[in-house]
């Protein structure tokens, strides 16, 4: 299943052929149909910008975490490069007195780019760390700050520093004729950048990033440690963005604080929203569509403007048709996207995934393999478990234990304590008192994805879906977790895991587009493909019928034998309770108040007064 | 006096319902957890949209309101887990549940409130988040009243309360009704709903199983498997 | 000792500016969870609207209420375009367009009446200063001093006494809740904007005052100042805003005032790093307003 060569690596490669070659051929044929220098710089900076935009994608896209600052990282990049780049002769004038001899040093511009990428990737890993121990999740404010701040500190050193940056008004500045004197460099980091930024989505590592991006809670829930694909995500995305901006003052032949702030942040990140910023065709897309927006209300705004011959002597309606439209456009853009389209054009939309759906071979379903044996001597042991919610006690010495492979039922009253018995166990509520414990290995209190890799899996009462993401997709999350560190137990394919969960001819669709019943088999699927010891069901029965809960009987039953887990269930339905459990705990008031087997658990005169609210006999 | 009917999408908990209220009834809404309850209440109150069917009160339709306008229109909804406002005080809870009544008959419904509810009056000044569960469950009714609600609804005002303090809410239901207001409650516990209400529903899956007078519900012997959907096996 | 204390004074004078736009940005996000880096706008279109008519030969005394006046109107036709419809829009939306605004203001300026800083003279006062022992006290300082002690007292006033401010606290702890109560999500939402746009008004005479000028990109600083101020002391805190925008103003004296040689033109850098800091190590700013997620 993963890495299918030719989906996620054959087709990435070619897609972005493709996309390189719309790109730069309709810039050159542009420039080729207009002639003259002006629109040769024009397709030359909409190269450059591209670079930019695609390295924004490969984080802002896959983490979903909102970084404003990422040219603040192309300001430092920008600054390395010409530092080490321009010729003595030349610095000399400007920064003469500039410590550690960096007036004296001249490398190639080769060498000046791989420094600038070092230089920047340094300050990178340094960001990254910050990002995530303030825990960067999709739309966490903590991430915007601390980017932002980024980009205010690279802009007043780059203002400041006048020794080494030359300040606001000289800057450094390349001698004349010394500037980038051809595209190639520009066509191999674009196709480059690209061509990495699809082969990240389609990586481990990147699909991992999506599913945080969709529910960073999910994702920890199957597994996903999400600091350390955002890590990855990041480095990537900057050292693209680096050789852009090294690029870009190569070939502008000079650097000046404005270079890198807050218009050319605006000018990429419209670029970026305004094609789709969760897709690299999206990226590009937007890179061509605002370079030929801004160009036409430039041109609008010049007098005697003129577009492939047709023009006018004097632009009209003078107060509109001026020199500062081209901004007053992206402006607009930006907001109207936002108010009306905040996906962009094409969303999600991979060309080379189009691409692949077309060509792909005919998939057949899977039978559903036999069950594996389950280990029954993994026992989960829950034991005193104590939780205090501020001054509310919401579990009280809540003891419970279930053998490997038996199927174990979780039942009482509406704020008895369900839910937070099983986010104690998953490491999603830290408890005050107790133990939890799976095969003799304690888990009290660790991170929820440790304690998924371990063996303990959830669903969630209120489904958390990946809902961006393709069914396959969303099971095929878990199954990359499993690949890597599973238990070793042999696990059914992902296919066969949808089959199972009778999801097979929805296995192209989004999640989002699922009805009720189908999400709950989904996220059942989902969880059972990380091959768990045991699987903790929140409601897999919520809000389904008499007749959709029993079929839930039996597909809850299949996937946990298919992986041989057992099974905690909660659940108010006493028909799929019962018809599903060896043995049920019933919970009142944070407290175990009974167990036993389900027939003796009906018949207890203190369960039915805890659902009934009869007072209890003493 | 409130008539509904509603259909929802396959998405949503609840199927296709109806319910009635008339004036000055207590109507009990029972059934477990997930039954669709409270998605009925926020249907109500305005805070949802059924994707069809109708909302009626007074003989008006009043689908598709916005939550502030069904209040102004006479209904009043004490929400699940009371969400009192925990950095205002008592007093501010008060005054934002009657913010839609004039200054002068606010201040006459803040010294209603005060002999309705002791407790309250006695720790006026206190920001809410120090009332125990009980206070603010009576602070969350009380906000509710300053409405001048004419139909209430109250969403599991029993929940997470120790067994001395459900006691002491049904007995506050029980005086609401004393006093002829109209209520339409969800509850999960049943039997002490069952004793309070005129009618009930038994609402499981989103489907309506059984509907009926509380002492005619009380006696059905079949309650607690209706309920919780078990067959005695 | 002589230099802290005058630094201190400095610093509070500055800070004052900073609290009360910060304080905006905070009311804003309580009742709407925008970051709103249009925030500067405003200060950008009083400045126009003040240069305009100091050429038609008025005087401080007038133009200073007026820019206020105008702060709150810029403030609720911002609300009405475009914030009331991404209303309850992811993040990624509402700071998009918060940010697509503050460009889009900083362009039609460009557009209508130039790049060009437009100038303007500054109060004869202003510079003005005496002593107290060895302080040298500034006259402007303690006048921002005053009318920023004022101003949040009133804010205070309003947000306590009044029935508007009840609502609008209420609706910043729970807007769902707040709406069962009856509350108007219109009215209330506007209130805030115009309560933000009355702040930044106040804010907004001062920093003219000071500035002596004005420019299409002059919503750039006090919206930076404002954003990080109302980050520092915690979003959501109205209390955070204010504190977070009197520790800005105090650091950036005092490290003004110690950095040493070149490295003191590097103070904004240095604030803003440990603006980062704190929020690697605090992500929740000085005070934190709790969101507990239910799963």
């Amino acid at each position: 299943m993963f890495p299918d060569l030719r989906r996620d690596v054959a087709m990435p490669i070619v897609g972005s052929l493709a996309l390189f070659g719309m790109l730069v051929g309709s810039g050159l044929l542009f420039a080729a149909l207009q002639g003259g220098r002006a629109s040769g710089n024009l397709v030359t900076a909409m190269f450059i910008d591209a670079i930019m935009v695609v390295g924004l994608q490969i984080y802002i896209g896959n983490t979903g975490v909102f970084s404003f600052g990422h040219i603040g990282f192309g300001a430092i990049a920008g600054y390395a490069f010409a530092l080490f780049a321009i010729d003595p002769v030349d610095k000399a004038t400007r920064i003469a007195g500039a410590p550690w001899g960096l007036a004296d040093v001249s490398v190639s511009p080769f060498v000046a780019t791989l420094i600038a990428l070092v230089i920047t990737l340094a300050v990178a890993a340094v960001i990254g760390l910050g990002l995530a121990r303030s825990g960067a999740e999709s739309g966490a404010v903590a991430a915007t700050v601390i980017t932002l701040a980024l980009l205010f500190v690279t802009h007043e050193v780059a203002r400041s520093w006048v020794s080494v940056t030359g300040g606001e008004r000289a800057g450094l500045t390349f001698g004349i004729g010394k500037i980038l004197d051809s595209r190639w460099p520009i066509y191999v980091a674009l196709l480059g950048s690209i061509i990495v930024a699809r082969l990240f989505a389609q990586s481990r590592a990147g699909r991992l990033a999506k599913a945080a991006r969709e529910d960073n809670l999910a994702a920890r829930a199957m597994g996903v440690n999400p600091i350390s694909q955002q890590t990855i995500a990041l480095l990537l995305s900057v050292a693209v963005v680096a050789v852009g901006s090294s690029l870009r003052v190569y070939d502008i032949g000079s650097v000046l604080p404005g270079l890198f702030f807050f218009d050319y942040t605006l000018l990429t990140l419209v670029m970026l929203v305004v094609g789709g910023r969760n897709s690299v065709t999206g990226a590009v897309l937007g890179v061509a569509v605002i370079t030929t927006v801004r160009e036409v209300a430039r041109r609008l705004g010049s007098d005697g403007y003129e577009f492939f011959g047709i023009g006018l002597e004097a632009a009209p309606l003078g107060w509109v048709f001026r020199e500062g439209l081209p901004r007053v456009v992206l402006g607009l853009a930006m907001l109207g996207f936002m108010i009306w389209r905040s996906d962009g054009l094409i969303s999600d939309w991979e060309l080379d995934g189009w691409l692949w759906r077309k060509i792909r071979p005919p998939e057949a379903a899977p039978e559903v393999p036999a069950a594996i044996a389950s280990d029954p001597e993994a026992k989960l042991v829950a034991d005193g478990i104590v939780v205090d919610f501020g001054g509310f006690r919401a579990m009280d010495n809540a003891s419970m234990v279930a053998s490997g492979g038996e199927i174990v039922g979780l039942i009482g009253p509406n704020g008895a304590g369900k839910t937070t018995l099983v986010n104690v166990i998953t490491g999603m509520v830290e408890p005050s008192g107790g133990s939890v414990s799976l095969a003799g290995k304690d888990l009290t209190a660790a991170p929820s994805y440790k304690i998924a890799r371990s063996g303990l899996v959830r669903t969630f009462q209120n489904l958390r879906l990946f809902s961006l993401l393709t069914v396959r997709e969303n099971v095929e999350t878990s199954a990359l977790v499993a690949q890597q560190h599973g238990s070793g137990k042999k696990l059914p394919t992902v296919d066969e895991l949808i089959v199972a969960a009778g999801l097979w001819e929805h296995r192209h669709r989004r999640a989002s587009e699922l009805d009720y019943g189908n999400s709950r088999r989904l996220e059942l699927a989902r969880a059972a493909a990380l091959g768990p010891t045991f699987l903790l069901l929140d409601e897999p029965t919520s809000g389904m019928s008499d007749s959709e809960s029993l079929d839930m009987i039996e597909q809850v039953r299949t996937m946990a034998s298919m992986v041989g887990a057992g099974i905690l269930v909660i659940d108010h339905d006493l028909n799929f309770i019962t018809g599903i459990c060896h043995r049920i705990y019933c919970l009142d008031q944070g407290a175990v108040i009974a167990d036993g087997s389900p027939s003796e658990i009906q018949a207890d005169p203190q369960v039915q007064a805890a659902y009934l609210g009869i007072s209890a006999p003493a | 006096m409130l008539g509904l009917t509603t259909k929802y999408g396959s998405i949503s908990a609840v199927r296709d319902v109806s319910l009635s209220v008339g004036e000055g009834e207590v109507v009990g809404l029972i059934g477990p957890n997930g039954a669709g309850k409270t998605t009925m209440l926020g249907t109500i109150a305005g805070l949802l949209e059924p994707t069809s069917g109708t909302v009626r009160f007074e003989g008006n339709d009043v689908s598709g309101y916005s939550p502030d306008k069904m209040l102004k229109a006479g209904l009043a909804l004490v929400p699940e887990h009371r969400r009192i406002f925990t950095d205002l005080t008592v007093v501010e809870n008060l005054k934002v549940g009657g913010i839609t009544v004039g200054s002068a008959e606010r201040s006459s419904l803040l010294d209603e409130m005060a002999d309705l509810f002791p407790v309250l009056r006695e720790k006026w000044d206190t920001p809410a988040g120090y009332l125990s569960g009980g206070e603010a469950q009576q602070l969350a009714i009380a906000r509710a009243l300053m409405s001048k609600p004419r139909l209430l609804m109250m969403d599991e005002p029993s929940l997470g309360l120790a067994p001395v303090l459900v006691d002491l809410v049904f007995e506050l239901i029980q005086s609401l009704r004393d006093q002829g207001r109209t209520l339409l409650i969800v509850e999960q516990n049943a039997t002490r709903m069952l004793q309070v209400a005129d009618r009930a529903y038994v609402l499981r899956s989103g489907e309506m199983v059984a509907e009926g007078s509380g002492t005619e519900l009380l006696e059905r012997s079949d309650l607690f498997d209706t309920f919780v959907g078990g067959t005695s096996s | 000792m002589t230099e802290l204390v005058q630094n201190l004074i400095d610093g509070l004078g500055r800070g004052s500016i900073y609290a009360l736009l910060a304080l905006g940005v905070a009311v804003v996000f309580g009742v709407m969870h925008l970051l709103n880096f249009a925030h500067g706008e405003l200060i950008t279109v009083s400045g126009y609207v003040a240069y305009a008519l100091f050429n038609q030969g008025w005087s401080w005394f007038l133009v200073a209420p007026l820019i206020v006046v105008v702060a709150i109107i810029t403030s609720l036709v911002i609300e009405r375009l475009a914030f009331s419809l991404v209303r309850g829009a992811s993040d990624f939306t509402l700071v998009l367009t918060s940010f697509g605004i503050h460009f889009l203001v900083s362009a039609i300026f460009i557009m209508s009446v130039g790049a060009r800083v437009k100038t303007f003279s500054e109060p004869g006062w202003i510079a003005n200063t005496f002593a107290v022992g060895p302080i040298n006290v500034e006259v402007f300082d303690v006048v921002v001093i005053g009318v920023t002690i004022v101003t949040l007292l009133a804010t205070v006033v309003i947000l306590q006494k009044t029935m508007f401010g009840l609502a609008l606290r209420a609706a910043a702890a729970d807007f769902d809740t707040a709406r069962l109560m009856g509350i108007d999500s219109n009215k209330v939402i506007r209130g805030a904007f115009a309560l933000s746009g009355a702040l930044a008004g106040i804010a907004g005479v001062f920093w003219l005052m000071r500035a002596g000028n004005t420019a299409p990109s002059s919503g750039i600083s006090p919206m930076i100042k404002a954003v990080l101020a109302a980050l520092i002391g915690g979003l959501g805190s109205l209390k955070g805003a204010v504190i977070g925008g009197l520790a800005l103003g105090v650091a950036e004296v005092v490290l003004r005032s110690q950095l040493p040689g070149e490295a003191a033109a590097l103070t904004e850098a240095v604030v803003f790093a440990m603006i980062a800091l704190l929020f690697i190590f605090r992500p929740q700013g000085i005070i934190s307003v709790s969101h507990a997620e239910r799963v």
